[in-house]
């Protein structure tokens, strides 16, 4: 290791611990390493800013038995947080850090495989079907008529897509949970295939909008797809 | 009606996790937002995404990096949601203000500005690792980059405020 290369890492963490040799024996590399370590002193004061009281939420029960039944589910969730894993490498590759601190992405595909990471909690394979009422909440009549024949609803949010926000869905298939987006304002002329190592999906057309369906790799959505596109009416 | 056994569990693990670093959410909410009304706003809507996705922490171990990922989403959506637009510092609220007036000394002052008028993608970072106390790995996989990445805007990050404190130092 020379100067370069260590004042390089020092810079970057001033408590690395490599290049021992080299340090010991170069006195400008020991004052580098000194003055990087106040600096960073004078750094963490500087961040260190007052915390006000913030006031927690009003927080609404939440139906923890949403939980895993683990042994049912263990398999399962294997092979969907692989999937997960492989989805934050494609969300890797196309997002952008817009000016404004925003995420811009490159197509609606892009936005829509970003987004099934997005949500920590709709990963979670579960037996609990959501509550009408909080079906009609995210799904409500304004948006579409939506019946449950699709399958088991075990999740239910309402997240922004292309700026708008948009009905989350997870419905339980075969290999894990299968995330559904409804996007009333999202016209395409064709399906969009949505592809990686371990999970695929499309984006269909409906009438004015589209749906986002997405499952685990070997997950088959043919049938699912064709129950979703049936069970959805866009209110126009 | 009655709170059951397990929601009153629920409810302390969630206080407990919330009470230990609350303080971090805000900061890191602050220094990705620089703006003191914000970052409570986020702070508030993290929560809220907290409580709801709490049974997706398998390990209260993990929490911090986990609160500090919802964070991160939540500051973004906001922006998504705002599309505020990007802040001169010469032009600030008085709500970016008050992250600045916090000053027992003139070179935290000094040092304070510099690291507000950090680029986004220098200051995260540093917020992290000084901090939060992140690794380069943890950084490079919060924030979806390549730790090499993650080295060089750390060092330029560094770089940037030597040099705006010298400047400071000269005049």
């Amino acid at each position: 290791m020379n100067c370069d290369d260590y004042k390089q890492a020092i810079g970057a963490d001033p408590n690395f611990d490599g290049g021992a040799g080299h340090v010991s024996e170069c006195e400008s590399c020991q004052a580098y390493r000194r003055e990087m370590l106040a600096l960073d002193e004078q750094i963490k004061r500087a961040l260190s800013i007052n915390v006000p009281e913030i006031e927690t939420p009003a927080l609404e029960p939440v139906d923890n038995s949403n939980v895993v039944s683990l042994q049912k589910r263990r398999k399962l969730v294997t092979v969907w947080f692989a999937a997960a894993a492989t989805v934050i490498v494609a969300a890797m590759v196309v997002r952008n850090q817009a000016p404004d601190g925003g995420i811009h992405y490159e197509s609606l595909g892009e936005e829509v495989l970003a987004h099934v990471y997005h949500e920590p909690g709709a990963l979670v394979p579960s037996d609990v079907r959501v509550a009408d009422d909080r079906l009609h909440e995210v799904v409500p009549a304004s948006v579409a008529d939506f019946d449950r024949s699709a399958g088991l609803i075990t999740y239910a949010e309402t997240c922004p897509i292309s700026g708008n926000e948009v009905p989350h869905l997870i419905i339980q298939g075969q290999r894990g949970p299968i995330t559904i987006m409804l996007l009333p304002d999202e016209k395409i002329t064709e399906a969009i295939p949505l592809n990686d190592e371990n999970s695929h999906g499309v984006i269909l057309p409906v009438g004015d909008g589209s749906i986002a369906i997405i499952g685990a790799r070997d997950e088959k959505l043919e049938e699912v797809q064709k129950q979703i596109v049936q069970s959805v009416m866009w209110d126009t | 009606m009655q709170s059951s056994n397990a929601d009153i569990v629920r409810r302390k693990r969630f206080d407990q996790i919330v009470g230990v670093f609350h303080q971090d959410m805000y900061r890191y909410a602050a220094w990705l937002c620089r703006d003191k009304a914000i970052a409570e706003d986020v702070v508030q809507e993290s929560m809220l995404r907290a409580w709801k996705s709490l049974d997706a922490l398998r390990d209260d171990a993990a929490a911090k990096p986990w609160l500090l990922t919802i964070v991160r989403r939540e500051n973004a959506r906001y922006f998504e949601r705002k599309r505020l637009e990007t802040v001169d510092i010469d032009n600030l609220t008085a709500s970016q203000s008050a992250l600045l007036a916090e000053q027992p000394d003139e070179d935290l002052g000094d040092m304070r500005a510099a690291i507000y008028a950090l680029d986004d993608d220098y200051r995260e970072p540093l917020v992290l690792q000084v901090l939060m106390g992140f690794s380069t790995n943890e950084i490079a996989e919060q924030m979806d980059l390549k730790q090499g990445a993650v080295l060089t805007r750390l060092h330029r990050a560094r770089a940037k405020l030597k040099e705006a404190m010298q400047e400071q130092a000269i005049q």
